[in-house]
């Protein structure tokens, strides 16, 4: 069977090199004057910053990040803090989710915080395995952990990545054994509580109902999402060809961020979309074996997070993209344009690599698998 | 899945992550292949732009080449009046357009002011060059769209035969109305691609129907020619303080309108700022009593049928004669006088007496084979054709007075032509005034040949006439101011009064002159008319023969004709040419 770390490996460089082509496709329009590859130019950079971090991850040994998940969560919470003070934090359109690391280069402390949170999670479920049964270990505190992370990021506005996280904590709990009774009736809570926020929140409710009633808001809150859909349509079954998109031409706006996969739509027709549906479609295969594969608690759970932290966001986007669900602002993993979450990305994937390279080491040297279940509950 | 306890749960996230990826497969076709004709064709009415692509409208040229009338790229210059509010920079923008295109400030403002609109014209027409100082400043909201303006580059020249045309780009007189349809563009038809901002998406276009330029059209006037007798017009209209002044320059063997030239006159490029008067070509459309100039086409009429001889002499009742009722003038007195002096002198009396020997019948039909009193047939709009009418409508006396060129209305135009007529061995040629059609490739569509209408008296009459009419320039002819120095000139002097309130009046007159040169090779044929000269000088021969002179002498200059032999000797064999057998 072919080794799950080489499949990794390659559908995450698929991805990225898809990533770059669309983007230099759709880079010279929303720069401003033809021929100006400068967003390409900034991706490449951090491209570059992305695959050293990925190939840095790889080497570190995870169960590593087992010891450095409390610190590093708190450094992200740090920072995650930080972005909310006012002239520390960059706002954009509204949003107040970076920090100026240097001139021209900004941070979005909540991609990293991603990382961080799952790595604190499967940390804390690992270490409390045999205290699930009660409310503190089994609820309060892994809700703590999540609740800080995700009210943090919310307070940005950033409802996206907090529903991101959120879900992914969520899934992370569950399938480290926390309790149905304990966790269904809150997370009940939070959803009606999340409905309330979006009801009150103006941008957010008008995207809902623009969701429901695209046409009546083609002017307004409809109009990305109707811009998408007609670049689907467009792109028919193999699209327009590369670097023919119109509608990277003003018509759809954050065309090279949350909405670069409408663009590919348009350019490579349903062959280039199913195609990279299906590249996460095998990454998500892939990942879960490797979490199989891992001997060990902590590491499937990092797997597993990581694994789900990619693809329910790439799903996320692609339903915002395709009309499937209301508007998210949430980039398309390996993809989009953005250097933090690029190399966020990339960094995981090499935590990944690692876990698929020890997983396989494991296999290789025939380890009965009572040693695996005893190395389970060690920590 | 992750501890065996749970692989239930694992089991069911994969699950439920698979059912949404194939969810999202399945929507993904349905977009990219299912029935989305809706949002395709919105999405194709969203991209797709038709657009009008203008075309030059012809360009209309004298003879020479040189351009009367053309099309120039020009910039209309739109705003946006929403976005300029918006950037609460509505005085800002309107001081500096106003300033750059002299336009009004204040009206500026309120119309940029106007709420929800998100579009104005600023200024329509600009030059280039004043575009290019508004563009410079990159003011907010305005946008610049090329036009094609209408331009004279001779402005004043020619202006009643070049006409206008109107803001809706329709000719409206002259040239440019009557051959509209020629000089008119087809505008083409381009789909293109635009993108969010409206712009176009460069290397998209879809060509459907390309544009074609009107055609151009080449007149037979000569902007030189035309400018000699406009400056001639100019100084008549100052020295003789007159109404109007009008002539008319014909090549006398292709009838071709070397030069057309109406006064008071307007200037095309401000053709708004004209009056109905200005605008008015008085060479065709003012209709007049001819007078005494009629007496080239009425004795020769009478010489041409046998009626009388040049040397057959006639009592001029000293200057009055009762006949049918009413009594006839001359203005000097004479007693006898030959038919060639009658000529000379422009004797009412003896034309009337020489015109009763011909009778009423066949001066009528030979005024007609002269092509008076009825359009010339020349192709621009609003000809007048004058008034003759039929022998059964005339009174007793009726006869005596169309000798003498009253009754009976005409055009510049037509009298040209008649004395034409007589410059060309009678043969009357239709004067025209176009050349030819030529596309904006240079390929000739149309050629306008010369066009004989008739003729009107014979060969040796009319050679007789041009020796006749050469003495009316000569001492003791009423028409000396109109010699040109190398040049025997022949013509006819006439003075007509005009009718006002139904009776002619005594002060008020039209003063005409028309005439030809070299008399023995004509080579043009020069009329020239003033409304209402005075105070001191009236008659055609004082203030229409000078005019002449000063239109014909530069005129040979330019036209290279080889001057004359000695007055002297030309005089001596003037009134008998050799070989004539009377």
């Amino acid at each position: 069977m072919t080794r799950a770390s080489a499949i990794l490996a390659l559908v995450a460089l698929a991805l990225v090199a898809v990533g770059m082509v669309i983007l230099s496709s759709a880079s010279p329009v929303q720069g401003g004057a033809m021929a100006d590859f400068r967003l390409v130019q900034r991706q490449a950079v951090y491209l570059v910053l992305g695959l050293v971090a990925a190939v840095v991850a790889s080497r570190i040994d995870y169960h590593h990040w087992q010891a450095l998940a409390v610190p590093l969560a708190v450094f992200c919470l740090i920072l995650l803090g930080l972005v909310l003070i006012p002239g520390v934090g960059v706002e954009v359109k509204g949003s107040r989710r970076w920090l100026a690391v240097a001139a021209g280069v900004r941070l979005q402390p909540s991609e990293p915080a991603k990382f961080a949170c799952i790595a604190v999670l499967a940390w804390w479920m690992t270490r409390a395995q045999r205290r699930l049964d009660r409310w503190g270990p089994g609820l309060l505190v892994p809700f703590g952990i999540l609740g800080l992370f995700c009210g943090l990021v919310i307070l940005e506005p950033d409802f996206g990545t907090t529903a991101l996280i959120g879900t992914v904590g969520l899934l992370i709990m569950v399938v480290a054994g926390a309790r149905w009774r304990m966790v269904v009736p809150p997370v009940l809570v939070g959803g009606v509580g999340f409905a309330w926020l979006i009801a009150r929140d103006e941008v957010r409710y008008r995207r809902f109902m623009a969701f429901l009633h695209p046409e009546q808001h083609a002017d307004t809150a409809g109009y990305q999402v109707l811009q998408a859909l007609y670049a689907f349509v467009v792109g028919g079954p193999f699209g327009v060809g590369l670097g023919n998109s119109i509608q990277k031409r003003w018509y759809l706006p954050e065309a090279h961020t949350d909405f670069i996969f409408a663009i590919l739509a348009e350019e490579l027709g349903l062959v280039g979309s199913f195609g990279v549906c299906l590249l996460y479609l095998v990454f998500f295969v892939n990942g879960i074996r490797i979490a199989l594969r891992t001997p060990d608690l902590f590491g499937r759970l990092l797997a597993f997070g990581i694994v789900m932290m990619v693809t329910v966001q790439a799903a996320f986007n692609i339903a915002v993209v395709t009309g499937s669900v209301p508007t998210k602002g949430l980039a398309l993993p390996l993809i989009s344009y953005g250097g933090s979450s690029l190399v966020t990305t990339l960094a995981m994937c090499g935590v990944l690599y690692n876990l698929a390279r020890q997983g396989e080491m494991d296999r290789i040297r025939q380890r009965p698998r009572a040693r695996k279940s005893a190395r389970n509950t060690r920590v | 899945m992750i501890h065996e306890r749970y692989f239930g749960r694992g089991f069911l996230v994969v699950s439920a992550s698979l059912v949404v990826w194939g969810a999202l497969g399945a929507k993904l076709f349905s977009l990219h292949l299912g029935d989305n004709e809706d949002l395709r064709e919105r999405a194709r009415r969203m991209h797709q732009v038709q657009r009008e692509v203008k075309a030059p409208r012809g360009r209309i040229t004298d003879r020479t080449g040189t351009i009367l009338a053309m099309d120039l790229v020009t910039q209309d210059v739109i705003a946006d009046p929403m976005v300029i509010q918006d950037r609460g920079q509505v005085p800002f923008v309107s001081f500096h357009a106003a300033r750059l295109l002299d336009l009004d400030r204040a009206a500026l403002d309120s119309r940029l002011s106007r709420p929800g609109r998100r579009f104005e014209y600023v200024s329509r027409h600009v030059p280039r060059d004043r575009a290019e100082m508004v563009r410079d400043l990159d003011l907010v909201g305005l946008r610049f769209e090329p036009q094609l303006t209408r331009h004279y580059p001779l402005g004043h020249l020619a202006s009643h035969v070049v006409g206008f045309t109107n803001l809706e780009g329709v000719g409206s007189l002259g040239v440019e109305q009557a051959l509209d349809p020629r000089l008119r563009p087809v505008s083409g038809l381009v789909h293109l691609i635009r993108d969010g901002r409206g712009r176009e998406v460069p290397g998209q276009r879809l060509v459907n129907l390309p544009e074609r330029s009107g055609a151009s059209v080449e007149l037979t006037l000569d902007a030189t020619i035309q400018h000699m007798v406009e400056q001639a017009l100019d100084r008549g209209m100052e020295d003789f303080n007159a109404r109007g002044a009008w002539a008319v320059v014909l090549s006398v063997r292709t009838g071709e309108v070397l030069a057309m030239a109406s006064r008071p006159g307007f200037d095309l490029n401000r053709f708004r700022a004209s009056s109905p008067e200005e605008r008015m070509n008085r060479v065709i459309g003012y209709t007049y009593e001819p007078g005494s100039t009629f007496k080239a086409a009425t004795l020769a009429l009478a010489l041409d049928h046998g009626v009388v001889r040049p040397d057959d002499v006639f009592f001029c009742e000293h200057g009055r004669w009762f006949y049918g009722g009413r009594s006839l003038r001359d203005y000097s007195p004479h007693g006898d006088l030959t038919v060639a002096d009658i000529i000379q002198k422009s004797s009412n009396i003896g034309t009337a007496k020489v015109l009763l020997r011909l009778g009423p019948e066949r001066l009528y039909q030979g005024l007609l084979g002269f092509g008076v009193a009825r359009p010339t047939g020349i192709r621009l709009p609003a000809e007048e054709s004058g008034v003759l009418a039929p022998p059964a409508g005339w009174s007793g006396i009726s006869l005596t007075r169309i000798a003498i060129g009253h009754e009976t209305t005409v055009t510049a135009l037509q009298i040209a032509t008649m004395m034409n007529a007589i410059a060309n061995d009678g043969l009357v040629v239709r004067p025209q005034i176009l050349r030819r059609v030529v596309d904006d490739a240079g390929r000739e569509l149309e050629r306008f040949e010369p066009e004989l209408a008739g003729r009107a008296i014979r060969p040796d009459t009319a050679a007789l006439m041009r020796h006749l009419l050469a003495r009316v320039t000569e001492p003791g002819g009423t028409a000396t101011r109109a010699r040109v120095p190398g040049y025997r000139v022949a013509g006819k002097t006439g003075t007509a009064q005009k009718v006002i309130d139904g009776r002619y009046s005594d002060r008020l007159n039209i003063a005409s002159f028309v005439g030809f040169l070299p008399v023995d090779r004509p080579e043009v044929t020069i009329a020239v008319v003033l409304d209402e000269p005075g105070p001191v000088h009236r008659t055609g021969g004082r203030v229409a023969a000078p005019l002449f002179a000063q239109i014909a002498e530069p005129l040979m200059r330019y036209l290279d004709v080889v001057p004359d032999p000695e007055p002297a000797t030309a005089s001596a064999r003037a009134v008998r040419p050799p070989g004539a057998g009377w």
